[in-house]
């Protein structure tokens, strides 16, 4: 044995010649996860078979979609991605006027109490998994076909997760300026104005703005459950296997969809 | 004469002052207006005004929260689910619902795994350090870039006109954005690898299996860990969403309470779905700190 590799030995034993069990734990780890894996798929009922069944189906499906076509419908699909859009701007309009109060209530600056103060964020942790779609299902049974419960849908689903984004920037703020102000003998509505708004407002609108994204890009599940705008247009098209039309619509939709996310980068840019 | 000099600066910064704050005070006003026209127009598009949702609007949403709540009676609370007003009774097919949460925890599971792994691939892919090609790298971005792009629900909707309703579309739908996401991310933890180690193993002749083995490996599999457990709390309700278009999993439960405007039912579920999203995220919440923990550990 060469001299450098009985000096690795004595200075570092188990890097040289690992335990058995050090070699072992990892592979015996790996191959248990795969047959929980495994277990998981055949629990499902995944199976090549549906799986290659089902992916010849999808090409032929995928090779209609050339050309795109807009099935003679332009101003229709134009209307729905109008109305996605509103859909989407009045939902994180409303999110967004039903979070401040939230946010403000759920800064550790406001509400010093611990328990308070954990509780009601882990409140909002929980909701905010809760997807829109879910909401927008009972909304849409509730109040009826058409975009009102969808709008309700993206707000509700929004509040949890804009009300704590509203709370940290609240608790990020620098006190000194509002020190400042207090300290001149200004009235709590002079401090709140001068002292804390000009550092949350751009941060709070700047994230507005992101979940306005978010909501554009996802408001078209709203109309598959009946709330109207382009997921209903597309829904109708994927019932029919008109596909060369749904390519079409995705391919406008996502054009908007990039339009809106440059539109609004712009935007935070100038806010920031 | 200092003071005349003086005072025409005061009142030409002052000048100056009242001209940007007058800029100011337009632009913000015009910007106000703007945003109230969109607004209004807004609402009105999405049917606020005179919404078909009757007469009597805030009746409505009072009768619809009340048909929601469950109507539980304090004396049988405890009994079994042919009691009118248990909980037993109000979760009446509580073991049907525990099956379909259990399948659409599955689906996440399998979804975030086989992501990940085809993640792993393309994130190497398409790292400016691993991958000397830049026709592949530029390739493995734009598909990466593409898949993103498209919206969960509508490809849901196209793999179930495809393979049939079942789990089987939701974890091609989860495993597609997660590949896409996942991707992305594993790429920029590959690019920011300490190269020291890389050449290391280059010295001592060690091929690009090895180096990805002994040189990247250690170094970012904590991180890949502990962006796929993020990635699998959000699989986990998009999962649960997507049952509602018939790719498996407790979404169809959900959906099939509101076919029979079981609307105390749909509560329940929602309940069920809120605390199984809990669980799972206090679970990957605990491993990723303890992830964080072993990285700073080392």
């Amino acid at each position: 044995m060469s001299s450098a590799m009985e000096r690795a030995l004595d200075v570092a034993p188990k890097a040289v010649r690992p335990s058995l069990r050090a070699r072992a734990i990892p592979p015996l780890a790996v191959a248990a996860g795969l047959v929980a894996l495994f277990a998981m798929a055949a629990d499902l009922g995944l199976s090549p078979g549906a799986l290659a069944a089902g992916a010849g189906k999808l090409g032929r499906f995928l090779a209609t979609m050339l050309p795109p076509s807009d099935g003679g419908d332009l101003m229709r699909i134009v209307r729905a991605l109008g109305e996605t859009f509103a859909m989407a701007f009045a939902g994180t309009v409303l999110a967004a006027l039903a979070a401040l109060p939230l946010g403000v209530v759920g800064a550790k600056s406001v509400v010093a109490q611990p328990a308070l103060h954990f509780g009601f964020r882990r409140a909002l942790d929980i909701f905010r998994g809760v997807p829109a779609l879910v909401w927008a299902l009972i909304f849409v049974a509730a109040f009826g076909l058409g975009p009102f419960g969808g709008v309700l849908a993206l707000a509700i689903a929004d509040v949890p997760g804009l009300a704590k984004l509203y709370a940290e920037a609240i608790e990020n703020a620098d006190e000194k300026p509002i020190e400042g102000l207090r300290a001149a003998g200004a009235a709590p509505p002079v401090m709140l104005r001068y002292g804390l708004l000009p550092q949350v407002a751009p941060v709070m609108a700047s994230q507005t703005l992101f979940y306005l994204e978010s909501n554009f890009r996802h408001a078209a599940v709203l109309g598959i459950v009946g709330a109207g705008g382009i997921g209903f247009e597309l829904e109708e098209r994927i019932r029919i296997f008109a596909f060369d039309e749904v390519a079409f619509i995705v391919i406008l939709y996502v054009a908007c969809v990039a339009a809106l996310d440059l539109v609004s980068q712009r935007v935070r840019a100038r806010l920031a | 004469m200092t003071d005349v000099a003086n005072g025409g600066a005061v009142a030409a910064f002052e000048q100056e002052r009242r001209r940007v704050l007058r800029r100011r005070r337009a632009e913000a006003l015009v910007g106000l207006l703007a945003f109230s026209a969109l607004l209004l127009l807004a609402l009105q598009r999405s049917q606020f005004f005179g919404a078909d949702i009757g007469g009597d609007p805030l009746g409505r949403i009072a009768t619809f929260l009340g048909r929601m709540i469950p109507d539980l009676k304090a004396e049988v609370l405890l009994e079994d689910k042919h009691a009118r007003g248990s909980i037993a009774w109000w979760y009446y097919d509580l073991p049907l619902w525990l099956r379909a949460g259990w399948q659409t925890v599955e689906m996440a599971v399998l979804a975030t795994a086989i992501g990940a792994v085809a993640a792993t691939f393309a994130g190497f892919a398409c790292a400016r350090n691993l991958m000397p090609l830049a026709p592949v790298r530029f390739a493995v971005r734009r598909l990466l870039e593409f898949l993103r792009t498209l919206p969960d629900l509508i490809v849901a909707l196209i793999l179930v006109s495809a393979f049939g309703i079942g789990p089987l579309p939701g974890v091609i739908t989860l495993a597609i954005s997660t590949f896409a996401s996942l991707g992305k991310l594993f790429a920029e933890v590959n690019e920011e690898v300490d190269s020291r180690p890389l050449e290391a193993l280059e010295a001592s002749g060690a091929g690009l299996a090895r180096k990805i083995r002994y040189g990247v490996l250690p170094q970012v599999l904590p991180n890949y860990a502990s962006y796929a457990l993020l990635r699998l709390e959000g699989n986990m309700a998009a999962a649960a969403a997507l049952g509602i278009v018939g790719a498996g999993g407790i979404g169809i439960e959900l959906q099939r309470a509101i076919t029979y405007t079981e609307f105390d039912t749909y509560l329940a579920i929602l309940l069920l779905i809120v605390g199984m999203i809990f669980l799972i995220d206090i679970t990957s919440e605990r491993i990723r700190h303890s992830l964080i923990g072993l990285e700073a550990a080392r």
